[in-house]
């Protein structure tokens, strides 16, 4: 180049600089559920193998909590357990990721301290050195540095931040009223015990009162229930909303009143280290804990593999047809007994034995998306920053539970979708491209975050066709709180859907219960019992 | 092109008036940051102006040697000022905070500034010498030279240095003298391809200073000077804070993110209550020693007195402190370069985790963070941080924190003083007057047998504030910093950060 035109490319390169700063360019994919592999069993298009099977003592089919749970139970008996998991990953859900600067969530992110209740969980968190102790009422005492740090939440509401998702300065007084009166209730109903002497709501969801007076609960939905409360208070509405979307991917008027009321009056610990928050977090989120359950039990995990059918044989074994997806091959594992933990709707795909102990659930669809970001460092930077009036969820900070500061780290932004049609809104986003997602994304924070594009060098996509059951009015059904275990003798289910809400406690306790309940037919002594 | 013939003899007119000014203005701006860098402003500015006044000697001499081409070399003397000139603040700054070698590249800086002012003159006296007679021209010239002198010492303390700061000051006038450059290549006719080249060189150069001048207000905020209300001979941006140190004849001081870290008048007050009482409570000579925080080495200074010490670990999150802790010529001055001692080891990384990861342990620790003004920080006065700091601490083992003042924060003292036993320590609050801060508090920490000691290990005369007598009354609260009932600050809910805000936002608004 002469020396003259390296000038005037010198000069109008800082001139056209300084104008028009460069735009950093945004990469990113969608990865996650094999969409297309599951549809290979609706539509029949699954192969099978009559070569010998592979033996092993028990199949668990799924690799998410509920199987992981499974595993780990079993883990006492020193059998050989087999984890067959269709995605390329474990936990289901509660999976993560980590780009070599921080680990981050794929889906659920925090466990709240469990009620001294949900036994089987409090043992896995003392287990992994979460729980520290217990103290003198017999209350667990967990690590400070799990629980979620101050400060926690912040609400982006008319312009700006602030702490806290409920911005007591800016409301006015007929919100502040029946946001009072609806903290109120939610303490009623904690402390609340029904005629049979139990809880009104209490985690593990089968240890609630069947009082029939809270069961009636259950037979409406929670915008209709607020209505009938006289409850008219945009806010108050919104914060609502905002729960259902939260724990159950759908808005009020898809929610079992019963079901909300619980997620606000389900949490009976109270102690003085967890007055400022109760939430355990983990860069990870619930990653953390699906690892944990996996190292926790001597099970070999097969991922990839992608189970077409579970056959009761007549000499009292099982057979179970998977496809190794990656090499496409057919494959079989002959197993005394079998775990079947996945949803209610593939379970009965692959066992239509036992389609008729299965519940019709509902599942809502979510995306999640992992933003891999350079800001500068916010001191007072919040763990979940949430946007009023915005469609998603906002997003939590992978690095909040990290002391040490960095300029780098990814925020988890998550957005569900609530409303009725959840089939034509999961085809929609199965099939929509990365861009418009993204785009979707960057849009939906722009108000609280028009900085954003220019921070991001990666966003990753992922979509949740089925990220969690519904609880929709009638989810407990006519017969409530009765864990079905058994599909066949030797065939349990272990899964979320079958108490019909996604929480840790749950999944983990459906797993633990199909393990004790296969111990009879693998000839096992497991003990008593973990729940 | 040149010039209409009746607008040349004003334009050169206007020209004598721009250097003039220009060449005083590069004396004021290499004298004030001489007397920002080494103080002693009296002694700084007599010695740049005699130096500056002798060197113009030199230029005027040197002009006779220049026989032809007189307007070329007028318009390459005139580039080369602009460049000199135009880049001596920034670039004595760069060597100032770069290296020790200062005080030569000044003296450089302003003879060769002044050899160039000195050849202006005389070469333009002599450009113009057939235009007038030599008892106008010289009448003229001189006249015009001493106005631009008396614009120049009028703008710069008025106008320059409060408004551009000494950097865009001298980057502009650097400009200036381009311009005129530009300008002269018009005023006389030149032969083409030499015009094209001067040209070029002056649009280079006024481009390459206009740069500089748009940039530098990145690396210099000129508005701090005000704010701080002394001259800022030293400045950093790291991700984590920015640091700022100020120099006036009497004080050096520190300010991270705009707080007030330490004045060299009084921080002995500070730092000797620090340390000091500290190894006292100890009750044997300390071996191994951990400091959290205290970047600025004061505290490893007052450390490095004890002879029994082996080795001190400083454990600070910014390289950017540390670094300039260890090689800014004011800040070895202060620390009494501490950070060369062979006893010391640095490692720049949080505290939080390195209390979780490190093994060692330690006979003492200081504990010298900033106030708890944002939960970063306040994660650092947490429970759980003093849960860890108890486990590093050997058998008997005494630490102490800097806990903010419990005149202006009261509560929030009392309430560092109950995080730490809520973790498990025996304390002993203490506090120390130290005028540019207010009261300011410490806590000393340790087992059961921690108590107030009543004598120090140390020879007072080593000392410059704290005695034998005085030991004890730093334990005494009177009845208006004394105890109040507060509450635990515990990592998920820093209570702390408020208590401090609202206590500390009195006093700020």
């Amino acid at each position: 180049m002469e020396r003259r035109a390296f000038l005037t490319a010198l000069a109008t390169g800082w001139a056209v600089d300084a104008v028009a700063p460069q735009r950093k360019l945004m990469t990113g994919r969608i990865i996650g559920a094999s969409h297309a592999v599951g549809h290979l069993l609706r539509d029949g298009g699954a192969k099978r193998t009559n070569d010998p099977p592979d033996v092993a003592d028990v199949v668990v089919v799924g690799g998410g909590i509920a199987g992981l749970a499974a595993a780990w139970r079993l883990a006492p008996a020193g059998l050989d357990v087999r984890v067959l998991e269709l995605e390329s990953f474990i936990g289901g859900t509660s999976t993560w990721g980590d780009d070599g600067v921080v680990p981050y969530p794929w889906g659920a992110h925090y466990l709240a301290a469990p009620n001294p209740d949900a036994r089987a969980a409090l043992r896995l968190l003392e287990q992994m050195g979460v729980v520290i102790g217990w103290d003198a009422a017999n209350k667990p005492r967990f690590d400070p540095r799990l629980l979620c740090h101050a400060p926690q939440e912040r609400l982006f509401y008319r312009g700006k931040w602030h702490q806290g998702l409920v911005p007591q300065d800016e409301l006015d007084d007929n919100d502040r009223d029946e946001m009072d009166r609806f903290s109120d209730l939610e303490h009623e109903f904690t402390t609340k015990v029904g005629r049979d002497g139990r809880p009104a709501f209490q985690i593990p969801l089968a240890l609630s009162s069947k009082d029939p007076d809270l069961l009636a609960l259950d037979r409406i939905d929670m915008r209709s229930y607020l209505e009938r409360e006289g409850y008219k208070s945009p806010f108050l509405h919104w914060y609502v909303r905002y729960a259902c979307l939260d724990d159950f991917g759908a808005e009020p008027e898809e929610v079992s009143a019963w079901a909300a009321l619980h997620y606000f009056a389900g949490r009976k610990l109270k102690t003085p280290e967890l007055e400022g928050s109760h939430f355990l977090v983990w860069p990870e989120g619930n990653g953390k804990l699906a690892h944990a359950l996996l190292q926790k039990s001597n099970a070999a995990v097969r991922l990839e593999a992608f189970v077409t059918a579970v056959e009761v044989l007549p000499n009292n074994l099982v057979d179970v047809h998977w496809m190794d997806t990656r090499e496409g091959l057919a494959r079989r594992t002959r197993a005394k007994a079998v775990v079947i933990a996945s949803p209610a709707f593939v379970t009965k795909r692959i066992f239509p034995a036992g389609s008729e102990r299965l519940p019709v659930r509902t599942s809502s669809p979510w995306v999640v998306a992992n933003m891999h970001v350079t800001r500068p460092i916010d001191p007072d930077m919040a763990w979940d920053s949430v946007v009023y009036g915005a469609a998603g969820l906002g997003y939590v900070d992978a690095r909040h539970q990290i002391t040490q500061l960095s300029e780098r780290t990814v925020l988890t932004y998550y957005r569900a979708y609530g409303g009725a049609d959840v089939i034509g809104t999961r085809k929609a986003l199965v099939q929509m491209p990365w861009e418009r997602i993204a785009d979707d994304v960057l849009r939906d924070l722009h108000p609280a975050h028009p900085e954003l594009r220019e921070q991001i060098e990666r966003l990753d996509v992922s979509v949740w066709g089925h990220a969690m059951p519904r609880p929709r009015p009638g989810f407990l059904t006519d017969r409530p709180f009765e864990p079905m275990v058994h599909l066949d003798k030797r065939v349990a289910w272990a899964h979320a859907d079958q108490p019909g809400m996604a929480l840790f406690e749950e999944s983990q306790a459906s797993g633990v219960r199909a393990a004790e309940g296969l111990a009879a037919a693998l000839g096992v002594e497991l003990g008593p019992t973990w729940l | 092109m040149p010039l209409p013939r009746r607008l040349i003899q004003p334009a050169l007119l206007g020209i004598v008036t721009v250097i003039a000014t220009s060449g005083l203005i590069y004396e004021l701006v290499t004298g004030t940051l001489a007397s920002y860098v080494l103080g002693d402003s009296v002694t700084q500015f007599s010695l740049v102006i005699g130096l500056y006044l002798f060197a113009m000697g030199i230029g005027s001499y040197l002009s006779k040697f220049l026989d032809d081409k007189l307007l070329e070399r007028f318009v390459e003397i005139e580039l080369c000022l602009a460049l000199v000139g135009g880049l001596s603040a920034p670039l004595l700054f760069k060597v100032y905070t770069a290296s020790g070698a200062f005080r030569l590249a000044l003296y450089v800086m302003v003879t060769l500034i002044g050899t160039l002012v000195g050849l202006e003159i005389p070469l333009l006296i002599r450009l113009l010498q057939f235009s007038l007679d030599l008892k106008e021209l010289v009448a003229r010239v001189l006249t015009l030279d001493y106005i631009g002198a008396l614009i120049a010492s009028l703008l710069f303390p008025m106008l320059l240095l409060p408004k551009l700061g000494v950097h865009q000051t001298s980057l502009f006038f650097g400009i200036l003298n381009a311009v005129v450059a530009l300008l002269a290549t018009f005023l006389f006719p030149l032969d083409r391809a030499i015009a094209i080249r001067l040209r070029a060189q002056c649009v280079l150069i006024t481009v390459l200073l206009g740069i500089g001048f748009g940039l530098v207000t990145k690396f210099v905020d000129r508005s701090e000077t005000v704010y701080f209300g002394a001259p800022i001979i030293y400045t950093a941006q790291s991700p984590y804070q920015r640091i700022v140190v100020t120099r006036s004849p009497r004080t050096t001081r520190l300010f991270l993110n705009g707080n007030l870290q330490f004045s060299s008048d009084d921080e002995q007050r500070y730092h000797e209550v620090l340390v000091h009482p500290a190894v006292a409570a100890l009750g044997h000579d300390p071996k191994s020693v951990l400091v959290l925080g205290g970047g600025d080495g004061l505290a490893v200074r007052e450390l490095r007195k004890y002879e029994s010490i082996e080795k001190i670990l400083l454990v600070d999150l910014d390289a950017a402190m540390t670094d300039a802790f260890r090689t800014l010529p004011v800040a070895r001055e202060i620390n009494g370069a501490a950070f060369d001692d062979p006893r010391v080891t640095i490692r720049n990384e949080d505290a939080f985790k390195f209390l979780e990861e490190s093994k060692d342990s330690f006979d003492l620790a200081i504990v010298d963070f900033p106030d708890p003004s944002n939960y970063a920080v306040g994660k650092l006065y947490t429970d759980a941080f003093y849960h860890l700091l108890r486990e590093r601490l050997s058998f008997r083992g005494v630490a102490v924190v800097q806990s903010t003042s419990p005149q202006y924060a009261r509560e929030s003292f009392w309430c560092i003083v109950q995080t730490l036993e809520t973790a498990g320590f025996n304390t002993a609050p203490l506090h120390v007057y130290v005028p540019s801060f207010g009261d300011w508090g410490f806590v000393l920490i340790g087992g059961e047998s921690l108590a107030p000691p009543s004598s120090l290990r140390i020879d007072p005369s080593r000392l410059r504030w704290l005695d034998a007598g005085t030991l004890p009354e730093l334990f005494r609260f009177p009845r208006d910093t004394g105890r109040v009932p507060t509450v635990t600050n515990r990592l998920n809910d820093q209570k702390l950060v408020a208590i401090y805000a609202r206590e500390w936002g009195v006093f700020t608004r």
